[in-house]
């Protein structure tokens, strides 16, 4: 109680409610040897009178004690706050106490007696899961109210690179900058077209910015992260490596993973797309009516490959399963229009209007 | 929308007003607005009948409402127009003043626009011409008379009638017994109990379930749930809400897959409106159950159609297939036990509610209950989409309703059930289309793709289309899918090259047999399907191209070519014009020559080459260097 009453008004990253004071002492050890901040209480109705002051990002609990069990003040942690990670420590080392825990709210369970690793190990998940679900807000870029976030600070680099081009300043860059730069050098040669790394830069961070308003739109939802790249894809029209390695520091998702979707998927692209997109039906009801030697033809007029883009970067071919109105078979999209079983001069004559409305643009 | 639907009273109260609102306006122009008729520049059409309907002050009288599709695409746009009960179809802008002028001002008939059957009596009403008079459309029905964006059109036609039923009389384990005495088996292609799915999961310990509708229509070729979802999208969320109830969840998914933009969009829509009209959320009709649906794209995998591997892209992960023993009932989404249909299952449930089990036991077949939508395209003159009692036969649909083979063709084979399914030969026409039937003949019911070929159509290539397409398909975590679908692609490759060797046929017989017994998921297991069918049913197309390197109906490219006839060509030069690569040369009025090394063989210049010249052969086998002439100059 005494250490209770001292502590009032300090906030902290850990509370211990544990009976055992040997066990809260050592906790305490531990987690600041690491640089937490813990507060410590005996019992549960302490312990819940902390959580609520101080508001903790991780609560480490014991689940016999007197007055109150740990499970009672498992059960009302949410009440006090959501976002609280519980961990529970248990005496038994009984698998049923520890996955009865779980069930109700708990995110992992340690077992008595337990090393320090182990402690650390688990409580660093912890703090992890709740940056996930508290941490990356928003990136409000006129009043930035909460703690800026490393992504933040990376952000700000690229804006300082932007600057530093922009001024045609000249001097070193610092190690990060210099790796930022050499990302904008990637997506110049990438882009062809883009021969100033002025441009190039300014385009990451445009993409960038893009990333974090459909991030938000989302929630910062890991589960929602092949809609969020369907979003991107039609926004964007392909996806950059800078978006999706800035896509795997906003939602925590591995770049590893961030590929594995965009290569699985037909919808996404990681190649830049042409500003047209001619797409031949190749279902089956196309392919019994001659599609295939369609495909052909409108490969040798544009000469470009199924899949590929011309270096103007004007068309892009997509042979693709099914556009669905079998009616027309066989059928092409040339943007957002169709056309059924379209001859040579048709061809001529949509691709040569779709050139002529890029060159009025 | 603007009153809140929060009881039984309220929703009989709206759609009073509904139907009200409808009869306001005495003549209605109703045009589809699928996307088959898009394609075919609908939008555009509708919008010129707003345009001339209010040049001539008619707005007041007139109703121009969009809506989903006809099913009739073939003849795209199609127009009818009510209480006239006349169809126009291949409506273009520029008939637009026309028909105001005549048909609405005067009450005449625009007979060009009619339907003309083969006898040429021109037919003026939808449900006369042909393709709808045999088919039963009770799912499809609506799709022609509701503007899909609109709630009160969808509740003026009694919709969620049958959810109101429901929550107020009925309780959920009566709800669960109504669709498994209903003999109702998913549409999505397996064919299960789809009450028997509903039970286990209502049965499954877990207290958080979920239900899920499945629009992820990958088979190339089938678009009956894009039209059902586009059309008459609150057919399925008031399917997907007593299922809800029924099962005991309280969220529900519907997967769709991006690559439907307008589906997409109105299954969005409806969603909105359902909420905000208080159909959807908390206390659904005062009822007291809570229910929600968000929708989820589909980023475009064939195999994220499976059920398992739909769950894992909700979740946010690759689409791929797990085992099947652990059943989805129990171990579903997010691991909680979730119940998945398809589309169309899912619309057959408020049909079922409201027709009552004899009404809906009354059609179909012993095992098949109800109705079946087709998408019947390919060789067959009248592409469309058609609703068919479970039991028709083959040759009805092909014949009856598709009206045959374009140009007086032979029939080769039906194919049904996607890349999963089979090969049916013209001597299995009078098989009845029911889910057992199928499997039986080797094919199976699949999502209902039928696709017609004619005897311009090479069982060994189309073959090796769909086995292609598996073999792009397979997620590639297993290695049976993985590598056996790559062989069996590779050899067909080589057989349709002219490269088939004595031995493939067996290899490939050996490589089916792995792919059935040691794939993960239906798509490896169900992969031998065309591939057995077509070598059952069409050996000696197979040993045509492996033998003799000879490609019967000369599709293979590999093993015919193109020549021109100088005795009959006149050097119109239109092929000259018509051939993308140049390989066609030539002077006027001089037989034109073709160039052997440049013809990619897209058949352009026999296209259009005029029926009574008919100078461009197509010939077996490569091109024989004498055949070659030096240009003739004067």
């Amino acid at each position: 109680m005494v250490s209770f009453v001292q502590n009032l008004g300090s906030s902290a990253d850990v509370v211990v409610i544990d009976d055992e004071a040997s066990i809260r002492e050592g906790c305490r050890q531990a987690l600041e040897s690491e640089g937490y901040r813990a507060l410590l209480a005996d019992n549960g109705i302490d312990g819940l009178e902390m959580v609520k002051q101080v508001r903790p990002r991780v609560v480490l609990l014991d689940l016999r004690m007197p007055g109150i069990s740990g499970v009672e003040v498992l059960d009302r942690l949410p009440g006090i706050d959501p976002r609280i990670i519980p961990i529970v420590i248990t005496g038994y080392g009984s698998v049923d106490t520890a996955v009865n825990s779980m069930r109700r709210g708990a995110f992992d369970f340690i077992s008595k007696p337990f090393d320090v690793d182990a402690l650390l190990n688990t409580v660093g998940r912890a703090m992890k899961r709740y940056e996930e679900t508290v941490e990356p807000q928003p990136l409000a870029p006129k009043a930035p109210a909460r703690p800026a976030t490393e992504p933040d600070a990376i952000l700000k680099g690229l804006e300082a690179v932007g600057e530093f081009y922009q001024a045609g300043t000249q001097g070193s860059l610092s190690e990060t900058l210099c790796a930022l730069e050499s990302e904008a050098t990637y997506h110049a040669r990438k882009l062809g077209r883009i021969h100033e790394k002025k441009k190039a830069v300014g385009e990451l961070i445009e993409d960038v910015h893009l990333v974090d308003r459909v991030v938000e739109r989302h929630d910062f939802r890991k589960n929602a992260l092949i809609q969020i790249m369907l979003d991107l894809q039609s926004e964007k029209r392909w996806l950059p490596r800078h978006m999706l390695m800035w896509l795997s520091r906003r939602l925590n998702i591995p770049v590893a993973r961030i590929y594995e979707v965009a290569h699985f998927y037909e919808a996404f692209s990681l190649e830049p797309q042409g500003a047209h997109t001619v797409q031949v039906c190749l279902g089956t009801a196309c392919h019994v009516r001659r599609g295939p030697q369609l495909a052909d033809s409108i490969s040798s007029v544009l000469g470009v490959k199924p899949g590929g883009t011309d270096d103007k970067l004007q068309f892009t071919l997509k042979q693709v399963h099914c556009l669905g109105c079998c009616a027309l078979a066989p059928v092409i999209k040339v943007d957002e229009t169709y056309y059924g079983n379209p001859s040579l001069d048709d061809l001529k004559a949509i691709f040569a209007s779709c050139e002529k409305k890029e060159q009025e643009r | 929308m603007n009153t809140k639907i929060a009881t039984k009273s309220d929703l009989d109260r709206v759609r009073g007003e509904a139907r009200k609102a409808r009869t306001a306006k005495p003549v209605e122009i109703t045009v589809c607005s699928g996307t088959g008729c898009l394609a075919a520049k609908s939008g555009g059409l509708a919008a010129e009948f707003d345009r001339v309907v209010a040049l001539h002050d008619l707005q007041h009288r007139v109703e121009v409402r969009r809506t989903g599709c006809f099913g009739f695409c073939e003849r795209g746009p199609v127009v009818v127009i009510h209480p006239h009960n006349v169809c126009y179809l291949q409506v273009k802008e520029a008939d637009v003043e026309e028909i105001i002028a005549r048909t609405i001002v005067e009450g005449e008939t625009v007979t060009r626009l009619l339907y003309v059957d083969d006898k040429g009596r021109s037919i003026r009403a939808l449900e006369d011409i042909p393709f709808y008079a045999k088919q039963s459309r009770v799912l499809l029905d609506a799709n022609t008379k509701i503007d899909p964006t609109s709630l009160d059109d969808y509740i003026a036609q009694g919709g969620y009638g049958a959810l109101a039923r429901v929550l107020t009389s009925m309780k959920p384990e009566e709800v669960v017994d109504l669709v498994k005495k209903s003999g109702l088996r998913g549409r999505g292609g397996g064919g299960f109990p789809t009450g028997r799915k509903w039970e286990s999961t209502r049965n499954a310990a877990e207290k958080e379930k979920y239900v899920v509708v499945n629009a992820d229509e990958g088979d190339p070729g089938a678009y009956m749930d894009r039209s059902l979802l586009e059309g008459n999208p609150h057919s399925i969320l008031e399917g997907l809400i007593i299922g809800g109830y029924a099962i005991g969840a309280h969220q529900g998914y519907i997967y769709v897959r991006q690559e439907y933009p307008l589906a997409v969009t109105n299954a969005q829509l409806a969603i909105d409106s359902a909420r905000e009209a208080g159909l959807l959320g908390k206390n659904i009709l005062g009822t007291g159950f809570d229910f929600d649906v968000k929708v989820h794209r589909g980023a475009g995998a064939f195999v994220s159609g499976e059920s398992t591997a739909l769950m894992r892209a909700i979740e946010g992960f690759v689409g791929a297939p797990r085992p099947k023993y652990v059943h989805t009932s129990e171990f579903g989404l997010w691991n909680k036990p979730t119940t998945l249909n398809n589309v169309e299952t899912w619309a057959n449930v408020p049909l079922l509610v409201n027709l009552g089990l004899d009404q809906y036991r009354a059609v179909g077949t012993q095992g098949s209950k109800g109705t079946k939508i087709f998408s019947l395209v390919g060789k067959v003159c009248n592409t469309g989409l058609v609703e068919v009692p479970m039991g028709m036969t083959l040759r009805e649909i092909v014949y009856d309703i598709g009206g045959g083979i374009p140009k007086g063709k032979q029939l080769k084979a039906v194919q049904t059930g996607g890349p999963s399914g089979g090969f049916l030969p013209a001597s299995k026409l009078d098989l009845p289309v029911d889910f057992d039937a199928l499997t039986e003949a080797g094919s199976m019911m699949g999502s209902g793709g039928l696709i017609v070929m004619d005897e311009d159509t090479c069982i060994v290539d189309t073959t090796r289309y769909y086995v292609n397409f598996l073999a792009h398909e397979s997620c590639g975590q297993c290695v049976p899918c993985r590598e056996g679908l790559r062989q069996l692609s590779k050899i067909l490759d080589n057989i349709v090259a002219g490269h088939g060797k004595a031995g493939d046929i067996e290899m490939m017989e050996d490589l089916c047999e792995l792919l059935e017994g040691a794939s993960l998921c239906a798509l490896g297991q169900t992969a031998p399907n065309p591939v057995r069918s077509a070598l059952a049913h069409f050996r000696a197309e197979f040993d045509a191209h492996i033998l003799e390197h000879r490609c019967p109906s000369l599709v293979c490219k590999s093993l015919h070519h193109y020549a021109i006839d100088k005795d009959r060509c006149p050097g119109c030069m239109l092929c000259v014009s018509a051939c993308p690569t140049e390989a066609i040369s030539g002077v006027r009025k001089k037989p034109v020559v073709l160039d052997q090394a440049k013809c990619i063989k897209c058949g352009n210049c026999m296209d259009v080459c005029p029926p009574k010249v008919n100078a461009v052969l197509k010939l077996p086998g490569s091109p024989k260097p004498a055949t070659q002439q030096p240009v003739v100059t004067t």
